[in-house]
């Protein structure tokens, strides 16, 4: 005679994931949404003054692509927790799928932030180079 | 929380062109803004790629950010080129 007690349903178990994905996404969602508030805010903020604040402009710009990495990275969890139950090959697709536009930006973003630094350090160098050509008289 | 979503994607676009607007004015170099502009429309197709992800969705964001780097490389030879 075999007797099997359910500890944990399984319907319970897929009720309880199914908060949590939401949650988990809906946090991801947030800090996007936030964190692209927060640059457009700073961005008019920036161009109502109106002056050449390049340097201001790319740590806005810089802070906006953590944002988006990390609201990548808070879907990308929720789509694993999706997949914990009941994975099927769309499920599994789709986190493939996410998973490498995660990646891509990821790499993207990070190239983008080398370059922008790059392009700020050649700025400060080439600048005390440019002053006394400008300052001689001709 | 879907058409939450979409509300939000949609307000993000509006915030992009505006904030594109702006970054022309701080930097006067159409690439940056294009960038910014492109940025923000990065985080919208992400935000549909929140709550059920279809495929449409996730073609979407995928589709925005390969035109964002087609875009931007373009901009960074044309550059380059004398």
């Amino acid at each position: 005679m075999i007797v099997s007690v359910e500890l944990l349903p399984e319907s319970t178990l897929r009720d309880a994931i199914g908060v949590l994905v939401r949650l988990v996404e809906a946090a991801g969602a947030l800090i996007i949404f936030l964190g692209a508030a927060w640059a457009f805010v700073q961005f008019v903020k920036a161009g109502l003054r109106g002056r050449d604040r390049v340097a201001g402009f790319n740590r806005i710009r810089l802070s906006l692509g953590r944002f988006l990495v990390l609201g990548l990275e808070f879907q990308l969890a929720g789509d694993v927790l999706r997949t914990a139950v009941a994975p099927s090959f769309t499920e599994i697709g789709q986190l493939a799928a996410i998973a490498a536009i995660r990646t891509a930006l990821n790499y993207f973003l990070g190239r983008e932030i080398a370059q922008e630094r790059a392009e700020i350090a050649r700025g400060e160098e080439a600048a005390p180079l440019e002053r006394p050509a400008q300052g001689t008289p001709s | 929380m879907n058409a939450w979503l979409q509300a939000a994607a949609v307000l993000l676009t509006g915030a992009g062109l505006v904030s594109a607007a702006a970054a022309y004015r701080i930097t006067r170099e159409a690439r940056r803004a294009l960038g910014v502009l492109l940025d923000f429309l990065t985080a919208a197709g992400l935000l549909r790629l929140a709550g059920d992800p279809a495929w449409d969705g996730i073609l979407t964001a995928a589709a925005v950010i390969a035109l964002r780097r087609l875009i931007g490389s373009g901009l960074a030879l044309s550059r380059a080129a004398p």
